[in-house]
């Protein structure tokens, strides 16, 4: 009933056309925003199984003969041992800043701390320090104790910029959960560390997914400082890449760059897709901005 | 007595970890950028140490390498900003009626913000912005048009990195605004609707207006992003030709482990921090503060 009455009010009968083209321009709009913001992944998926003279043939080949050289090229070009180092480096520096950053975000949600604003601030403000004004302190320091070049100091850097994050997006869900629970569970005789563990922890669990999806992504991603910390031998995915570019001798060894970038940004971007609710909520959601 | 004691010890064991942490890898090394700001001193000759007071920055501000470092991080902000702020809120109200596939629309259109930078930026080097086997200018020759030598001709390099980052960092407003639209009170623009507002009038004088600290903080959020942009542009330009896409990461960068001035570089990132900072506190307290009175 009441969609009919909506209809007759809102939609003049002059212009019963208008609304039809506006609707196949809205989806011809949403379709060419899709066409350009997933090409370049669909790009990289074709261009690492092509071989060179399919690569560099315009227009380019839609269909072609896969072959798997330029994998067997970035084998030779050590591909395993960045490989090791971007996994170690993404799972030390991501559970460590869990294991610290939770707990944290747990007491600023709920427990009584003086300062708890400051600290917040501060928490908050340290995600806005443009993060070369970090890299190259730690640079220094690390140059003094020999630590560069060791992934120690990568990971440092990583609990670095996980942290805020990870602190600052918990406290937002854990916000969320309703204080009655942990009231009554209190008045049940649970202590502290009960009530995080066996009441908090479980129901932020989707909180927690979703804090993890954006830790592991940002660190697997991260350029900056594994560029400047990691001297010649632990270097991650990332760094390695730019080898590709060659110098002026070499040229651009385009099969071996894109089979790389291939394997660097597959399980991302899968990861992104199958979890995209997930990822939208850390983005958005917890308070984050609020 | 003991008893409070050991409450305080639990209450403050959640937190203590986390914030000696971060005062290890955050504070301590901004301290010492801080009075290493304050020295001449070269890593090739590390003997010759010395206190200069603000000479450096006093150097800073009549180098004009870092000058127009940092008025091309600015403009290269500016446009960045501006372009993906519009784009992006205008996906979003694309977004705005649930249609069949909305979801998969939603997360195909995240995939250039999960992408890793240094892969955007020597994929868009090498596959899109090269000049003869390049994918745009292959589709401008296509129009008739000869595209130029974009990653290495100047003004093309600026235009490219900005455009880099335009495809990159839309998704973010995009779904920002999204979930705000999805969070937006219905019967609010149906109210405007039945008093005869048109769909742009409705969405500049009854959306914006309310999503306004949502807008605000998106800003501050997207301006830090770029301010400290380094990963595409580092791999997609250099910083070249002739400094033009020199932002300020990158002059920063270039100055400690090419020319190894410590000092000097570390004072550069000090007012680096100091300038994104002023920029931060003015929008939080336009945007958010007074702006979350009025709301």
């Amino acid at each position: 009933m009441s969609k009919v009455s909506r209809k007759n009010t809102n939609t003049p009968r002059y212009s019963k056309l208008k609304p039809q083209l506006l609707k196949y321009l809205k989806f011809i709009a949403i379709g060419i925003a899709v066409l350009i913001a997933f090409f370049p992944f669909l790009w990289l998926l074709m261009t690492a199984f092509k071989s060179m003279g399919d690569i560099q043939s315009l227009p380019p080949k839609i269909i072609f003969s896969p072959t798997l050289d330029n994998f067997r090229a970035i084998m030779d070009a050590n591909f395993f041992k960045y490989l090791q180092n971007s996994l170690i480096l993404t799972f030390s520096g991501v559970s460590l800043s869990m294991i610290l950053g939770v707990p944290a975000a747990f007491a600023i949600s709920r427990l009584k701390i003086p300062f708890k604003d400051g600290i917040l601030f501060f928490i908050l403000a340290l995600r806005f320090v443009p993060y070369i004004v970090f890299a190259l302190p730690l640079f220094l320091l690390f140059v003094e104790r020999g630590w560069v070049g060791t992934r120690y100091g990568v990971v440092m850097a990583y609990i670095l910029i996980n942290l805020p994050l990870i602190v600052w997006l918990m406290k937002g869900f854990f916000d969320e959960i309703p204080k009655v629970i942990d009231e009554a569970a209190e008045v049940d005789g649970a202590s502290r560390f009960q009530i995080f563990t066996r009441i908090i922890l479980p129901c932020a669990k989707p909180g927690i997914a979703c804090v993890l999806i954006l830790a592991f992504i940002f660190t697997w991603n991260e350029y900056l400082f594994a560029l400047i910390l990691a001297g010649r031998h632990a270097q991650p995915l990332t760094v390695g890449l730019t080898q590709f570019l060659g110098g002026i001798e070499y040229g651009v060894r385009w099969g071996a760059l894109s089979a790389w970038s291939f394997t660097l940004v597959f399980p991302v971007v899968t990861i992104s897709l199958f979890v995209n609710k997930y990822l939208r909520k850390g983005f958005t959601g917890g308070g984050y901005n609020k | 007595m003991i008893d409070r004691l050991k409450d305080n010890m639990s209450r403050y064991s959640f937190l203590i970890p986390s914030l000696v942490a971060l005062g290890l890898v955050a504070v301590f090394p901004v301290i010492y950028a801080v009075r290493s700001s304050f020295y001449s001193w070269n890593l090739h000759r590390p003997a010759a140490r010395e206190f200069v007071g603000f000479n450096n920055f006093v150097k800073l501000v009549t180098d004009y390498t870092y000058v127009n470092s940092v008025s091309i991080t600015l403009l290269y902000t500016a446009i960045t900003v501006g372009s993906t702020m519009i784009l992006g809120f205008l996906l979003a109200l694309l977004l705005k009626k649930p249609f069949k596939g909305r979801n998969v629309v939603r997360a195909l259109l995240t995939v250039p913000m999960i992408m890793t930078q240094v892969v955007i930026g020597l994929n868009w080097r090498v596959f899109m912005w090269e000049p003869d086997y390049g994918l745009i200018n292959w589709l401008l020759r296509l129009v008739g048009i000869r595209g130029p030598a974009w990653v290495s001709s100047v003004p093309f390099a600026f235009i490219a990195a900005a455009i880099t980052n335009i495809w990159f960092m839309t998704p973010l407003v995009m779904i920002i605004m999204d979930a705000s639209l999805a969070s937006f009170p219905q019967s609010l623009e149906d109210a405007a609707k039945i008093d005869g507002a048109s769909y742009w009038q409705r969405i500049i004088y009854v959306i914006i207006p309310i999503l306004k600290r949502t807008f605000a903080f998106t800003l501050l959020l997207r301006i830090t992003i770029d301010f400290r942009m380094f990963d595409i542009v580092h791999v997609l330009t250099g910083g070249g030709p002739a400094r033009t896409t020199q932002l300020l990461s990158i002059w920063v960068y270039n100055q400690a482990l090419r020319v190894s001035d410590m000092g000097y570089s570390n004072a550069g990132a000090i007012l680096m921090m100091v300038i994104i900072s002023i920029i931060c506190s003015i929008i939080a307290y336009f945007g958010l503060i007074r702006g979350g009175e009025q709301a």
